[in-house]
């Protein structure tokens, strides 16, 4: 999982790397694991091996060791710990462990009368959509951008790079009004997922990363697959789609944390609870509901995201076995 | 190409419906025939309790209206929400704003003009005067239907002033004893003795309601649609004086200063407080959605220093959209009519309403001020009797001493934004202990001078 | 993963070639048919996703936030044009110059935090021989609870009483309790500590996997000319990573500048407007008030913080694509 977790993190930072153009040949070595005991750093092998870097070394060690479980663990531990504790005890003392006996009745009270289950359902159900639009528009435009390119696609390209320039938040109320009177279809989306799907993807960082990728792809393959006789949809689905996981694996990272994390938007534009992703609902019970619920409530929503990311990296490492057909 | 196709409809369709059924869930498609009336019930996060009595309510009233169905909407005025969903159309077809909005709300055109119906129900000449006056434009038209009335009153945990070796039964009746009794509680029992609302414009409601108690004047009202700021008062100066001295001086607020409506009472309900001011309506969700022990609870009035002072009231109206259609505004006036005000006319409505209400533990006998008029209030407290729930014996000294005080009503020119502006003021002298009140005071009183002159 | 199965990057040196299908149709007469066998159906039908999504949700909007910075409008009454009066009353409004000194202040602080502190342990963990990936998987970890969560869970940590976690924590160690949120002077700092918490993870990662792309040669090389550890680090490392550092300087200071979330939800721009940032104003413009927004003033201010964003992203493509032929 480990390995996992580093290199699928690579292949983002590789995205970076395509978008800012650089253009520097990258070592081979790179599909090997961070582990791999032939990759060095800054340390030669023989400077590992003086005493003095070694024992500093094991110190380095030993602080970077505790100060990552203290300030990546701790917080989730804390939380978990509280989320079964009295709500006196937790405020008394966030230290002690259950002073006054367990409480898990916390729990129950946090999925029955706050609803995780349902708001969680809700969160999955924004993100899954709002990943599927963004790859869509993101592969379909950079194939149309960089492999088909009709003669006003820099103009197209321009208008597309140039709402970059624009931050999202110049568009909150005029894209607000949209959702409450949209063209043609004539009904308000409020309240509706599409309110959130949409305007997602209108993503012009996606299209940009993705077609700076395809750029990049050997023509001659096109080519070849066009004398074959391979029509513009049959060159995108057969060879340039297989062809652009890594990127694809990028658009979807960015394109599920963006949704996940957005806050602002859903507030506005999802105001019936049912609705709701737990960001925007969490803090609208908050001041309604006892401290330990509320921190049971947190610990739910916490447990089932990093469970996910867990049960993510395996399904990783099977499409990596998977993956190497990427070639053929 | 044909599995590419495939897929690429299948999951259209997938997300087609999921976005459907999400739209579904507010449409308000009538498949029954009936006529489908949204109205508002609780802020998020109340008892289920509370919807229980709702749903009971909600039959009887079917039953008498097999025609129209009741579908209740989680609500809660709260500024941001309100304004998207006022602009957005999204608000329920009946819902509630306080008495500060309306004066607005009605010169934008963003009520439904109600005065005919209000005058065939008959009620129109029994509502008090002064409240009446608050939903009503320059000719007389009404827009709306007062259901509520508070005064503010001074909230106090009994446990802890036990705790604090003082008597729960004699609260305090002067600020001065008030500032006492907080520095008693914060040093027996660690808790915050006293603390105010200080966020998202509660703080500056509160100062409000606090300058008030002391004879302060807000504002002027010029009588020709212009205002005078009078911020920079004495009263106003004397209250964050006196914030100043229980936070600096006796440490006896507690440690958290950035407070609203909600997170007050949250604090309150866990007993982690002392003693605070708010509406006097205020048990009724501090035990339904705060969770609160109605054994803790205590309430008198809000102390009151010098001849003009007064005691702050508001209360809240309920309303319709101006945008929905006949068939339901004539539904949406029976709701309310049943629901909101027959209740507080009709013995058999009361007694109803109280009997929902007390089969499912909601508070009943809640202290409110009247909306009509004082004899119709007083009949009506005697129907309900023999269901009222609420401790009134920990509320004497709030039935007892509150007829007495002068009710003020909210200053009209620009409410929300200046209470924002004095927000900052009371945030400032409780987390600075070297603010300068004359200054912040001064500064205040500029702003919203500005704020009253740019309309 | 695949990532490296292929060298997408290398080719960029290379002009892309145009497909050759283009080049003599231009000259050809329009007619649908030859339009469609020319590829211009197929070329509009992979392009409608995308003009459909950013007509409706992008390039309309960003044209009508302009025409609304010139307008009064409630939404309820019909708009009217008021010229320049909404910038005017932005520029005056005194909560403004609040605003933007508490916006630089939460980025030079979010700089200050949160960029040499990720660096450091990228570049310690990458020396770490067994177990990185456990360590990489610790730092993340925060990245992955849902940012409302970390906020609200933080604001717990905050509880200004002597009980409190943190201030507990500094019992520990003799320091007396801090005020936290509840203090103009410690609220925007602890804003920024918590920021820093839940996005250095991510950070941490993209440092790692730049550092294992500087090539090795480069630290034998420095070797032999005698440089130690730390020389090392200055002379080989950093400049190695100056690329990505760069990147992310500018992407850190346009995302500080859109800082909303952990003002609204730690103290709604309290104590006294301590925390109060431009985006938090521009909310307050359009959503505080409950009865009808100003919207015209939240459009006015949006359009002028876009105008800066806008100067900062030209400036980073501008500096990237001199920074990537260098």
């Amino acid at each position: 999982m480990e390995h996992q977790l580093t290199t699928s993190v690579s292949s983002d930072a590789a995205g970076r790397r395509a978008l800012i153009g650089d253009t520097k040949p990258r070592r081979k070595k790179v599909r090997k694991s961070l582990d791999d005991e032939a990759d060095r750093g800054v340390l030669s092998e023989h400077e590992r091996r003086r005493g003095g870097v070694r024992a500093s070394m094991t110190g380095v060690h030993v602080v970077l060791f505790v100060g990552l479980v203290v300030a990546g663990l701790g917080p989730i531990l804390w939380l978990a710990k509280a989320a079964v504790t009295p709500t006196q005890d937790t405020l008394q003392h966030p230290f002690e462990l259950w002073p006054n006996g367990i409480d898990w009745a916390n729990l129950s009270t946090a999925w029955n009368d706050v609803h995780i289950d349902q708001y969680f359902v809700n969160t999955l159900v924004i993100a899954a959509g709002s990943w599927l639009f963004q790859v869509l528009v993101a592969t379909t435009a950079g194939y149309a951008l960089s492999v088909l390119k009709p003669k006003y696609a820099p103009i197209l390209n321009m208008a597309v790079l140039a709402t970059m320039f624009i931050p999202a938040v110049v568009l909150l109320v005029p894209l607000y009004l949209t959702i409450l009177h949209p063209p043609v279809i004539g009904t308000s989306l409020l309240n509706t997922y599409w309110a959130v799907w949409l305007p997602a993807a209108a993503n012009a960082f996606n299209i940009l990363l993705v077609k700076r990728f395809f750029d990049n792809l050997p023509r001659e393959v096109f080519e070849a697959a066009k004398t074959d006789g391979a029509g513009p949809f049959r060159v995108f689905w057969s060879i340039v789609l297989p062809m652009s996981r890594p990127i694809l694996g990028v658009v979807s990272v960015f394109a599920i944390i963006a949704a996940w994390k957005d806050f602002l938007w859903p507030l506005l534009v999802l105001p019936d609870p049912a609705v709701q992703p737990l960001s925007v609902r969490l803090p609208a019970v908050q001041s309604q509901t006892e401290l330990d619920v509320f921190l049971a409530a947190l610990a739910i929503s916490t447990i089932i995201p990093v469970a996910l990311f867990l049960i993510f990296q395996r399904l990783f490492l099977r499409s990596a076995g998977l993956g190497g057909a990427v070639k053929g | 190409m044909k599995s590419a196709a495939k897929v690429a409809i299948a999951s259209f369709a997938a997300l087609a419906l999921a976005g459907t059924l999400a739209g579904c869930g507010t449409g308000s498609g009538d498949e029954s025939g009936k006529l489908e009336l949204r109205v508002a019930t609780f802020p998020p996060g109340a008892d289920q309790a509370a919807y229980d009595a709702f749903a009971v309510q909600e039959k009887q009233f079917e039953k008498l209206n097999p025609d129209i169905d009741v579908i209740g909407v989680e609500y809660e005025w709260k500024a941001p929400t309100f304004a998207a969903q006022l602009a957005g159309g999204s608000l329920p077809d009946v819902f509630t704003v306080p008495f500060t909005d309306t004066k607005t709300l009605l010169e934008n055109g963003q009520l439904m003009d109600v005065t005919k119906e209000v005058k065939d129900l008959g009620y129109a000449d029994k509502f008090n005067p002064i409240i009446i006056g608050e939903v009503q434009d320059d000719d007389g038209n009404i827009f709306g239907f007062p259901r509520q009335a508070y005064a503010m009153g001074l909230h106090y945990n009994r446990d802890l002033f036990t705790a604090a070796g003082l008597d729960p039964d004699q609260p305090p009746t002067t600020w001065e004893e008030v500032r006492a009794d907080a520095k008693a509680i914060a040093e027996k029992t660690g808790k915050a003795g006293y603390a105010t609302m200080t966020m998202g414009n509660t703080g500056g409601w509160q100062l409000t309601a606090q300058s008030i108690s002391r004879g302060a004047e807000m504002q002027k009202d010029n009588g020709d649609g212009s205002y005078t700021s009078t911020l920079n008062n004495d009263g106003t100066k004397a209250t964050l004086e006196y914030f100043h001295d229980l936070r600096w001086e006796d440490d006896s607020m507690g440690d958290n200063f950035l407070l609203d409506w909600g997170s007050i009472n949250q604090e309150f309900a866990a007993g982690n407080l002392g003693m605070y001011t708010s509406g006097s309506d205020v048990y009724t969700a501090l035990v339904r959605d705060f969770s609160m022990k109605p054994e803790q609870y205590g309430l008198t009035v809000i102390p009151t220093e010098g001849a003009d002072a007064g005691v702050l009231g508001g209360g809240d109206i309920a309303v319709m959209s101006p945008k929905i259609d006949d068939a339901h505004k004539a539904a949406g006036v029976k709701w309310i009519d049943w629901y909101y005000m027959q209740k507080l006319l009709n013995k058999d409505a009361a007694q109803a309403d109280a009997k929902a209400l007390a089969d499912s533990d909601q508070a009943v006998g809640t202290p409110v001020l009247p909306v009509l008029d004082k004899a119709t209030y007083d009949q009506q407290q005697e129907w309900i009797k023999p269901y009222v729930n609420v401790p009134t014996d920990q509320m004497a000294g709030f039935f007892n001493g509150i007829f007495d005080q002068k009710p003020v009503g909210e200053f009209k020119g620009q409410t929300q934004p200046i209470y924002g502006l004095l927000d900052n003021v009371i945030q400032a002298v409780l987390t600075d202990e070297n603010a300068d009140v004359d200054a912040l005071l001064t500064k205040a009183d500029s702003d919203a001078q500005a704020l009253l002159d740019g309309q | 993963m695949t990532v490296t199965d292929h060298p997408p990057v290398v080719r960029d040196a290379l002009p892309p070639e145009p497909p050759a299908s283009v080049a003599p149709r231009r000259r050809r007469k329009r007619n649908p048919a030859t339009w469609v066998r020319g590829g211009g159906l197929s070329n509009l039908i992979f392009l409608a996703p995308m003009l459909i999504v950013f007509t409706v949700f992008s390039w309309s909007p960003i044209v009508q936030s302009v025409i609304m910075s010139f307008q009064k409008t409630n939404l309820v009454q019909p708009a009217t044009w008021v010229g320049l009066d909404n910038f005017e009353r932005v520029l005056s409004d005194p909560n403004l110059g609040t605003a933007i000194v508490n916006t630089l202040y939460f980025a030079f602080l979010a700089l200050l935090f949160g960029f040499p502190i990720p660096l450091f342990l990228a570049v310690l963990m990458s020396e770490v021989k067994r177990g990185k990936g456990l360590y990489s998987a610790l730092a993340y970890m925060p990245v992955v609870i849902p940012p409302v969560v970390a906020v609200l869970l933080w604001k717990v940590f905050y509880d200004a009483s002597p009980n409190g976690v943190f201030n507990t924590m500094l019992g520990w160690v003799g320091i007396p309790p801090q005020p936290w949120l509840q203090s103009a002077a410690t609220a925007m700092p602890s804003l920024v500590i918590e920021a820093t918490w839940a996005a250095a993870g991510g950070s941490i990662i993209i440092y790692l996997a730049a550092l294992i792309s500087v090539p090795p040669e480069l630290y034998d090389a420095a070797e032999v000319d005698g440089a130690g550890i730390w020389r090392k680090v200055w002379h080989v490392t950093l400049p190695q990573l100056r690329g990505v550092l760069f990147i992310m300087l500018i992407l850190q200071i346009i995302a500080t500048s859109q800082v909303f979330l952990e003002p609204y939800l730690f103290t709604g721009g309290g104590p006294n407007n301590a925390t109060l940032t431009i985006l938090l104003l521009i909310y307050r413009y359009a959503f505080q008030n409950s009865l009808g927004g100003d919207y015209g003033e939240a459009t006015a201010l949006s359009l002028m913080l876009a105008i800066f964003l806008g100067l900062m992203s030209w400036a980073y493509f501008k500096l990237t694509e001199r920074w990537s032929t260098n």
